[in-house]
């Protein structure tokens, strides 16, 4: 039944109808062409994907609990493609086009609202890396520009940078197509559409091995049973290790403890999506009203998905120094996630070192921003075993071979990017 | 005046009256009520406006799980405090609050409109609409939505009230003052354990004070009288209220918020404990039915709370539907107590069909087992449905599960319109049931899907109906549906609270040189980087900063500068293997350096890539002192520490941070030999006593040691002269008074910036930015072959060695009469407006040289080494324009370092 | 916050120290390791799963490196130890 405000009105009208079920209860057979482990927005877009631009249906997603679980229901919900290094804008700013005509392209509203992202530089040396960066995304045809003190405030009526404060504001780069996403809305999106084409989606279905001979898999196995299978997709974030480990290999990935945190919603205050550079705070406000903040992980690995509280004030202190109202809101809600985070701060997307399994990892807190683009290229990957331009890089021999795709230029240290 | 206050009784303070404000009109309590309690006792029943369908809203309960009666309040800065409960706010002279998300007023609003469209405003209704057209979510729907939601308003004004932070350890900590938290804290006491006993009510002795049993009140207050006394006399135990314990973490720890009503507004406690003991007792439930949040329905036990603790008669005539016996006994005495008549109680088999009332309830149908319908006239409906205990804090780390304490059905849920199983969200039962039905049973996707629990008031009186609900609809066990993940705080905690004074400046400690207050009275314009405040300019009269570094650059280039460099990182190393650990370490050639001598020295990170850069003195034999940038200088010292702790313990070395123990000035230009020399013999007399990258040791002044270094950043002749911190002020007039006759100038990073990129020398954060290897920096035949170091492996990886890669190149422009942008990306052909091309390198660095004249930049370019004069283009999109620059050699000036050596 | 038992200085805040990253052992500084000792050594962790062995860095207290063994699922800390066995770690 498709959505609409029409549908929406005559389902109000009568009484009895039921709108159906985007996740209907399935057995899953015993064999599929393709099983995507991870039953996230990574795994469902390319479900989805997989049906759309290949009319691939004979799928099955996998999660060991309730599809989003992971850290697609814990993100910040921001999208923006304003990275440095080639490889992570070009996917991130394929991934933004097509936020753009989601909703339109699921029937899904997943709320994308692009009020704009602004990062502020602290120095004269920070904002020439920010001109740099934004005179890179124009090259490549997306729109950016680089804001003064003023502008900023002029943009963001609530935002402080002329009350002196410890790491005073020089500046800031801008991405009018940033914004924000309903996360929730995005793995619910998907998994109606990859249902509505015959993909079974499979939750509270954990793996526990896979069957490999030859360096191929041949089946996986799962609380379900044993499903055979021509190829396989990891796309399950945080246990992606143990999912390589299940199937014989080790990811060069350490998995982080990262945090985000709410204050009681209020009516409209912030506009745009701020970051703080100066040991990192992002904020931005919710649809509900609440504002939300995130900062730096917590600098060590986790799998308890609770962190130190000392990471909540490092962020909050930091979002005081330029929304100095917020000391008078609450803090409502804290939560983690299990970030994933490579060697170099990068993910690792693309064949692994078995024949038929692919790997959709190591996205860390950089994630969701890129699910379409990864939807969409992941189901091409599988689709034609061709990798396309825009994964290539992603690839998981690069730290063997030097091609390190390193943003922020920190080095093999996880838990410092 | 105060109409529904009973004459006596109550734990309030009745010779101190407080008048306060409740949507501007003034009303009076006592010291010792909450706003709630004050409220009622005005006979103001509604008091808000729920979040979505704009439903008269009253007060449920008595303590943080209230989740209807939300009001601002205005603090002493004239700031709005949004979303505070009514049941948290304890009176205070001149209070004045305000009820929220209503226009234009409380009684008459707009929104309440709403209610009428409720059939097509169901759970998740926003995500199968308002996609039409594509921009209208932007630009239309997403607007509007927004105005609706959120709770209360914020004013963008600064706080103003004090807050402090303190930490404190014990041996046992007890969450929840009540009979039981006294009982275990006494027991804890009495093993010699340091106990900590906190409540986060103002009073300690919890509910059994006012909760009084039928036939047994007599012996429960004396038993209370009496535990209070062993816990005021046992010196082993410390009782805090007004402090909520709001967050369980690792290892003990508990965060709590203490809050206080005079000076400091509230104290955010650190307590560690050793063992944890959660006395939080139990919250009662709210009932389903429909119409259950008109005004005047109220929890059973906050019912007897507002009468015995607050001496407050919360209606008329009140209908009894309490599923407990003992407590619908107890409930039924305590409102005889206050005079209010009973008209009914549910009985077995009944349910409660519908309620009516506008802004105040005023009856309650009934329907009996047998189909009868009765009608109640009442303004009161005391309702529970039983109680679950309050396991928040310990589901918070993981542990217990919801659990529930003693045997409740929450009956007649369902059908109805308007039966609502989350107060503050607006979540009703047919919400519950839709998003069943679309597939969202999943506890956590039934909570995303309609917003249930995810109040401030965390669910606290919704979860158990919620866990009842989808146990119905979806025929699975009550105790099997587990909670969704508990997170803190138990109750919202003020974000100022939690900043403490870590605010404005005080955020992070600011680190000076020991020149700093020296350099002030030179009239210094400092600029924040990192953790340090540098000097960054000196302004003579009132130049603009481009006038100033161009008249520091031109003296340091023709007479002689001084600049702080103190802030580089300093380690002096020592031992027998001290140049076999450096040599590892560092990956150029350095084994065969002389004591006296100093060298270049680049540290590479495992991987390969360039870490940081600096020098490595050789003092004596077996003597070091190495620099590391600014920047990186915590990291190195690690770094070093790790290599030697962790990985070489067989190395004798030993290693001293002194970045903080020398105060270090450079002199720098062609007259600087000469003004060492002034300020000391000893030193700079000639070339060959003292060369070129050395290091000598001696006196100023015969007073004060000082160590000099003939290094350059600058590319002029230069001397580093380090001496030990408290002597910063004495060297620096020193170097001002002795260097006047030499045209001294001093100046600071901006300055050197400009020098250093003039000379091609390398920056942390530009050139050495994580990604580049030596061989991209042009450093390629510094790296030695001969020896093993770190990374050394990793850097022959292929794509290390590829010369594709960017590559670190000087750029002039080819018309120099044109600058080159700053931050501009280098492109193959002449950009224009629109253009969309390939990228092939940026600039690193770019300056107006005031010593050649020109714009100049640094940049990494693809293949760079190999295009020397090539010309390419730098564009700015940014600055919509582009300009074509030639590739150079990165030192434009004195390449042959004659000036360097005399 | 995790409570960390330094060997030197006791029970202290997390907040005093740094993460080092899995316990691991360099290649050999002698020529003789290869990109591939180098690349194992460094871009993967040990094989331990739940209890893991890892370095932390005591830069708010003694400055030493430590070895500590925690669960990654609970936090618990189950051991601690120095690194570098002798006493003299202050220098002159």
């Amino acid at each position: 039944m498709k959505y609409s405000a029409f549908s929406l009105l005559q389902n109000g009208f009568d009484r009895d109808s039921r709108w159906p079920s985007i996740l209907p209860c399935v057995t899953p057979k015993d064999r599929y062409d393709i099983i995507i482990v991870g039953g996230g927005a990574h795994g469902l877009a390319c479900a989805h994907y997989l049906a759309k631009n290949h009319g691939i249906t004979d799928v099955l997603v996998l999660d060991s609990a309730w599809i989003g679980g992971g850290n697609t229901g814990r993100n910040t919900a921001i999208v923006r493609s304003d990275y440095l290094l080639e490889a992570s804008f070009k996917l991130k700013n394929f991934s933004l086009e097509l936020w753009k005509s989601l909703s339109q392209e699921l029937n899904y509203n997943v709320m994308y609202s692009p009020r704009g992202y602004i990062d502020l530089a602290h120095s004269d040396g920070e904002l020439e890396h920010f001109i740099s960066r934004a005179n890179a995304m124009r090259l490549s045809g997306a729109r950016a520009e680089i804001l003064s003190p003023q502008q900023i405030e002029s943009l963001e009526p609530s935002i402080n940078l002329h009350t002196k404060s410890r790491f005073p504001v020089s500046g800031g780069l801008f991405q009018p197509d940033g914004g924000l996403v309903r996360h929730d809305a995005v793995a619910w999106g998907f998994a109606r559409s990859a249902g509505r084409a015959g993909i079974d989606i499979v939750q509270n279905c954990g793996v526990s091995g896979f069957g490999v001979r030859n360096s191929r898999i041949n089946w996986v196995q799962t609380v379900q049973g044993k499903i055979h299978c021509a190829k396989v997709l990891i796309t399950a974030a945080g246990a992606s290790s143990e999912l390589a480990r299940l199937a014989g290999f080790e990811l060069p990935v350490e998995m982080i403890n990262v945090q985000a945190f709410v204050s009681e919603p209020v009516k409209p205050v912030l506009d745009k999506v701020i970051n703080y550079n100066a040991g990192l705070a992002y904020i931005s406000q919710t649809g509900k009203g609440e504002l939300v903040m995130g900062g730096a992980t917590d600098g060590y690995p986790s799998f308890a998905r609770r962190g130190s509280f000392a990471r909540i004030e490092d962020t909050l202190v930091r979002a005081l120094q330029i929304f100095p109202f917020l000391s008078n809101l609450r803090l409502m809600r804290h939560w983690s996630g299990t970030a994933d985070i490579p060697m170099d701060g990068n993910a690792i997307v693309g064949i692994s070192p078995l024949e038929n399994m692919y790997l959709n990892c190591g996205w860390g807190y950089a994630g969701f921003k890129a699910t379409p683009a990864v939807g969409w290229t992941m189901a091409e990957l599988l689709a034609t075993d061709q990798t396309p331009d825009l994964l290539a890089p992603f690839a998981l021999d690069r730290f063997k071979s030097g091609a390190l795709i390193d943003d922020a230029g920190i080095g093999p240290y996880p838990w410092l990017h | 005046m105060q109409a529904s206050r009973l004459e006596s009784g109550g734990y309030i303070d009745r010779n101190s009256s407080i008048e306060f404000f409740f949507d501007g009109r003034s009303l009076t309590g006592y010291r010792g009520d909450t706003l709630a309690s004050a409220l009622l006792a005005n006979n103001v029943s509604m008091v808000a406006r729920s979040i979505k369908y704009h439903r008269p809203r009253g007060i449920l309960s008595a303590g943080l799980e209230e989740p209807n009666a939300l009001v601002a309040c205005v603090d002493e800065a004239g700031n709005l405090i949004p979303n505070l409960k009514a049941t948290e706010v304890w009176l205070q002279p001149g209070l004045k609050a305000h009820s929220q998300n209503n226009w234009p007023c409380l009684k008459i609003d707009v929104g309440a409109l709403l209610q009428l469209f409720s059939r097509f405003l169901s759970a998740g209704f926003y995500y199968k609409t308002f996609m039409w057209p594509p921009s209208g979510w932007p630009r239309v729907y997403e607007k509007l939505i927004r105005q609706v939601a959120g709770q209360g308003r914020v004013t963008l004004g600064a706080d103003q009230k004090y807050y402090d932070r303190r930490q404190t350890r014990c041996d046992t900590l007890v969450i929840g003052a009540g009979s039981q938290g006294i009982v275990e804290a006494l027991a804890a006491s009495g093993r010699n354990e340091s106990v900590l006993l906190v409540d986060q009510d103002s009073r300690v002795g919890g509910s059994s004070q006012w909760d009084l049993q039928p036939g047994d009140a007599g012996n429960q207050q004396q038993w209370l009288k009496q535990k209070l006394i062993q816990l005021e006399q046992a010196s082993n135990i410390r009782c805090m209220a007004n402090t909520l314990a709001f967050g369980q973490y690792d290892h003990g720890l508990v965060l709590a918020v203490e809050q206080h009503t005079s000076g400091v507004h509230s104290i955010y406690w650190r307590i560690r404990a050793k063992r944890i003991v959660l006395a939080t007792g139990s919250i009662e439930q709210p009932l389903i039915f429909p119409g259950n949040d008109r005004p005047g329905i109220m929890l059973a036990a906050a019912t007897r709370q507002y009468i015995y603790r607050y001496a407050v008669k919360p209606g008329r005539r009140a209908f009894l539907a309490i599923i407990d016996p003992a407590d619908r006994a107890a409930t039924a005495t305590a409102l005889v107590h206050a005079g209010v008549e009973i008209v009914g109680e549910l009985g077995e088999g009944e349910v409660i069909s519908a309620t009516k009332g506008r802004y105040r309830l005023k009856m309650v149908c009934v329907f009996s087992r047998h189909g009868q319908q009765k009608i109640y006239q009442c303004d009161l409906l005391c309702v529970s449905a039983g109680w679950s205990r309050n396991s928040d804090l310990s589901a918070q780390i993981g542990k217990d599960r919801f659990e529930v304490a003693g045997n409740s059905q929450n009956q007649a849920h369902g059908g109805g319109a308007w039966s609502f199983v989350d107060y503050q969200n607006d979540v009703q039962c047919s919400d519950i049931e839709s998003a069943v039905h679309e597939g969202f049973s999943h506890v956590e996707h039934t909570k995303r899907y309609t917003t249930v629990g995810m109040g401030t008031d965390q669910g606290k009186t919704s979860w158990y109906g919620t866990t009842q609900a989808l146990a119905d609809l979806t025929g699975r066990q009550f105790g099997s549906i587990s909670r969704t993940t508990m997170r803190p705080p138990y109750s919202p905690v003020s974000f100022g609270a939690l900043a403490g004074a870590n605010t404005d400046q005080h955020m992070v400690p600011v680190r000076r040189s020991p020149f700093h207050s020296v350099l002030e009275k030179y009239r210094c314009v400092f600029q924040t980087s990192g953790e340090w405040l540098y000097s960054r300019y000196f302004p003579v009269a009132d130049e603009s900063m481009i006038d100033a570094v161009c008249r520091e650059v031109f003296a340091v280039r023709n007479a002689v500068g001084c600049v702080d460099m103190s802030t580089l990182g300093k380690v002096d190393v020592k031992g027998a293997d001290a140049i076999r650990f450096l040599s590892r370490v560092y990956c150029n050639d350095i084994e065969n350096i002389q004591a006296g001598r100093l060298r270049y020295a680049v540290m590479l990170r495992e991987d390969g890539m360039v870490f940081d850069d600096g020098t490595v003195s050789c003092l004596a034999e077996n003597h070091f002192l190495i620099t590391m940038t600014t920047a990186n200088s915590a990291a190195v010292w690690r770094w070093l520490n790790r290599l030697l702790q962790v990985h070489w313990p067989e190395l004798d070395v030993q290693l001293t941070l002194v970045t903080d123990h020398y105060a270090s000035l450079a002199i720098a230009g062609p007259n600087a030999r000469s003004l060492l020399a002034d300020m000391s013999p000893e030193f700079g007399c000639n070339r060959d006593d003292f060369p070129f990258a050395s290091v000598r040791t001696g006196w100023l002044d015969e007073k004060v040691s000082c160590r000099v270094f003939s290094l350059s950043y600058s590319g002029e002749l230069s001397f580093e002269i380090n001496v030990p911190a408290r002597h910063a002020h004495w060297l620096y007039q020193r170097v001002i008074e002795l260097g006047a006759d030499h045209g001294v100038t001093p100046y600071g990073l901006e300055a050197l910036d400009v020098l250093r990129i003039e000379k091609g020398h390398l920056a942390v954060g530009t050139e050495i930015d994580g990604r580049t290897t030596a061989q991209d920096l042009g450093l390629g035949n510094m790296v030695a072959t001969h020896k093993d170091y770190i990374g050394a492996s990793l850097l022959q990886r292929p794509v290390l060695k590829d010369t594709n890669r960017l590559q670190l190149v000087g750029l002039v422009p080819v018309d120099d009469t044109r600058d080159i942008p700053t931050g501009a990306q280098l492109v193959d052909r002449k950009w224009c407006a629109g253009d969309v091309m390939n990228s092939i390198g940026r600039m690193t660095a770019v300056i107006n040289s005031p010593t050649l004249g020109c714009s100049i930049g640094l940049a990494l370019l693809k293949h760079g080494h190999h295009r020397f004069q090539d010309t390419l283009w730098a564009a700015s999109p940014i600055e919509n324009r582009s300009t074509e620059v030639r590739v150079v050699d990165r030192c434009f000036y004195d390449p042959g370092g004659s000036r360097l050596r005399d | 916050m995790l409570l960390i038992p330094c060997p030197n200085c006791g029970e202290r805040d997390e907040g005093e120290f740094n993460y080092g990253g899995r316990a691991r052992v360099f290649p050999p500084i002698e020529k003789t390791a290869s990109v591939e000792d180098w690349h194992r050594s460094i871009h993967f962790a040990s094989h331990e799963q739940g209890q893991v062995h890892e370095y932390w860095y005591h830069h708010g207290g003694c400055e030493c490196w430590i070895e500590v063994k925690r669960n990654l699922h609970n936090h618990e800390i189950a051991a601690v130890n120095a690194t570098r066995s002798d006493t003299d770690r202050s220098g002159t």
